[in-house]
């Protein structure tokens, strides 16, 4: 009993992580599912859509005069709305870029793509670094979402458990969007059999682009919800795909609810090891991965994909 | 009839039931275990510290650069050859600059040791490591690749009191090369650099062999189709876990040498962008399509970071475009280019040629 109770914070704190983890890799997931790509360029869309919100949200106006004060005068709340949507949007649309130069590697053998995602992650995360430098920055939260509270002995940050609440609502979303929408029908569909789809007169390479950008979407939202937590640097992109692609296979390619439950496990993994080897917590998942995939090869719910060929 | 039995009695081109005929005319075609590119490289780099300071360059990047000739050559034998990407071979690497620093500061400072060790530790963590994921292919052995890759990083980082963590191994000695008859210091660069240069070329010529040797042949055949393979009756898990150690093990031995040439070991070649690079830089230079791939890479790699690095700190921006460039268009790389050049070239020799016996047929 006592251990349980000893364990509680940091079950919490997992579950609250993996709520976040969840959330990193629902835009990888829809890709993957939809596309058989690995976005290895997912991390870098992820900070892009850090740092853009960060320039909307505390834009260097100082050059604008007048209306460049009555922005900055603006609540920040309203302006972290602002930086959410607007980054996100942005995100999306350099995605869309993203599926453009994908194309040619559609057909090809799956590394293609990888490696192509490989580069661009490369090349955005150098940009960044040009653009805004490459030391650690800092992305503004409302106030009201700051702070800390206590309960227990122990001591929660406020933000980390909008967050997580956030992260909640945010796969909430996604599944219904799949679920019940007739575009998230045609998605699974598409998934499922490409041609036959394209034969009922979908057009699947709009359909392709969409569903990239909405995945960059995601990645630039989880981005902007993390970052306050993580920290902001221009290779926070690498710090963040591979957990995800980690937790896509853990739980299976291909499926919604096995990337959420690798999520929460990995979460609870990384935390509670945490707890008691505190530098040891992230290789933790990687070993949760060998541990799984030696037992189970398609992961914990995961179909077959045509990305084993 | 005759002919299997003739064949049987040679343990090489057989396996236990010692029908397979394919495999007999896999082997027949002869390969010159050196070629003219093959002297042409050797000559090109051997003459480096010749002509080094003239254009501008220095003696120790050659060292570099011929490391990084072996880690590629090694790489490509999985990536080009056998058709397994492995994200992870950095892990490879440093864990043989580890094992040379190791054997230099713990057990004896001796080049040759330090080396055997390095090839050793390197071939046993990857043998290690292909157990677990030489039945898959595609993206989980790519997958597999990145969770071993980190798992060896993240240990020589927080295992301090055996790496030093993130500063890792500082102060190893270049130390005196013994060759038996006599010994001369690895302090000079140039000294270092032909050391380093006749190892590559036993790389280069061993890895020749290799791959036009019957095992090289199965090591495409897997690329090709695995399940074709399978059928004809290679054991293609034992194939696939033995390229695996054998690009470890050579992975480890470039590793050792930088650990040699930097007189230190430390993580950061462990990481997933270390590991990357790699796959760049043998894909850039055209692996799949070619021996001579990964040479090329390695070259371009490093000339495309001294000359680019010193008009621009975002060298790597350009570098980044340049590959997702290559991907698209031309995922045969440097080596397709010029392969495509050759054949236009002969095609219109060929014209040329056809047009001059017609004119010749026509003047009859």
């Amino acid at each position: 009993m006592d251990i349980l109770i000893n364990l509680l914070p940091h079950i919490v704190n997992g579950l609250s992580l993996g709520l976040l983890f969840g959330l990193i890799a629902l835009g990888f997931m829809l890709i993957v599912g939809v596309m058989e790509l690995i976005n290895l360029a997912h991390g870098s869309l992820f900070a892009l859509g850090a740092y853009f919100a960060m320039t909307i949200i505390n834009p260097d106006l100082s050059s604008w005069g007048a209306i460049g004060a009555w922005y900055v005068s603006l609540p920040l709340g309203f302006r972290y709305f602002l930086g959410l949507v607007i980054g996100a949007f942005l995100v999306a649309l350099v995605g869309m870029g993203l599926e453009v130069c994908m194309r040619r590697t559609y057909g090809k053998k799956a590394e293609y793509g990888l490696l192509l995602t490989f580069g661009a992650a490369l090349v955005i995360e150098e940009t960044i670094r040009i653009t805004w430098g490459s030391g650690e920055q800092f992305l503004p939260v409302p106030k009201m979402m700051s702070g800390a509270f206590i309960a227990g002995d122990m001591i929660y940050s406020t933000y980390r458990f909008y967050a997580a609440g956030f992260g909640a609502f945010m796969i909430f979303v996604v599944w219904l969007f799949l679920e019940k929408t007739p575009f998230g029908a045609m998605i699974k569909a598409g998934a499922h059999d490409s041609e036959m789809v394209r034969a009922l007169g979908v057009n699947l390479t709009r359909l392709r682009l969409y569903v990239f950008a909405f995945g960059a979407l995601l990645a630039a939202i989880a981005g902007i919800i993390l970052t306050p937590i993580w920290g902001l640097r221009p290779h926070v992109g690498v710090d963040v795909v591979i957990p995800a692609f980690l937790i896509i296979v853990l739980g299976g390619i291909g499926s919604f609810w096995g990337a959420i439950i690798a999520g929460v496990l990995v979460g609870l993994v990384v935390a509670i090891v945490g707890a008691y080897a505190s530098q040891w917590s992230l290789m933790s998942m990687y070993i949760l991965l060998i541990v799984v995939l030696t037992f189970r090869t398609r992961g914990l719910l995961g179909k077959k994909s045509t990305l084993e060929n | 009839m005759n002919q299997r039995v003739a064949q049987s009695s040679n343990p090489l081109l057989t396996n236990d039931s010692g029908e397979h005929s394919h495999r007999v005319a896999l082997t027949t075609q002869k390969t010159a275990i050196i070629t003219k590119q093959m002297i042409c490289m050797f000559i090109i780099l051997g003459t480096f510290p010749l002509w080094s300071e003239w254009v501008g360059l220095y003696n120790y990047l050659g060292a570099e650069i011929a490391i990084w000739i072996i880690y590629a050559l090694g790489f490509n034998l999985l990536l080009g050859y056998t058709g397994l990407p492995s994200f992870g071979h950095g892990a490879f690497f440093g864990i043989g600059a580890y094992a040379y620093g190791l054997t230099q500061l713990g057990i004896i400072e001796s080049v040759w040791a330090g080396i055997f060790f390095s090839v050793l530790a390197g071939g046993i963590a990857a043998a290690v490591v292909a157990c677990f994921i030489s039945h898959r292919r595609g993206i989980y052995y790519a997958l597999m690749t990145i969770a071993f890759g980190q798992i060896f990083w993240f240990t020589s980082m927080r295992w301090h009191t055996l790496t030093g963590g993130e500063d890792g191994l500082l102060n190893i000695h270049r130390g005196e090369l013994n060759l038996g008859f006599f010994s001369f210091s690895l302090s000079e660069t140039s000294s270092l650099f032909y050391f380093i240069f006749a190892i590559v070329m036993l790389v280069t010529v061993g890895l020749w062999r290799l791959v036009h040797s019957p095992y090289g042949k199965a090591l495409q055949a897997i690329r090709m189709n695995e399940m074709r393979a399978r059928f004809l009756g290679y054991n293609v898990w034992l194939i696939k876990w033995s390229v695996f150690m054998i690009s470890g093990a050579i992975a480890g031995l470039a590793g050792g040498l930088f650990a040699l040439v930097q007189q230190s070991a430390y993580p950061d070649v462990m990481s997933l962008h270390a590991s990357g690079l790699i796959v760049m830089l043998t894909l850039i230079g055209g692996g799949f399509v070619s021996y001579w791939g990964p040479v090329l890479g390695a070259i371009v790699f490093f000339m495309a970071r001294d000359t680019l690095g010193a008009m621009t700190e975002t060298w790597l921006l350009w570098y980044g475009l340049m590959f997702m460039l290559v991907i698209i268009f031309k995922p045969e790389g440097i080596a397709g280019l010029w392969q495509d050049l050759m054949k236009r070239r002969e095609k219109r020799q060929l014209k040329v040629n056809g047009s001059t016996e017609n004119a010749s047929g026509e003047a009859k």
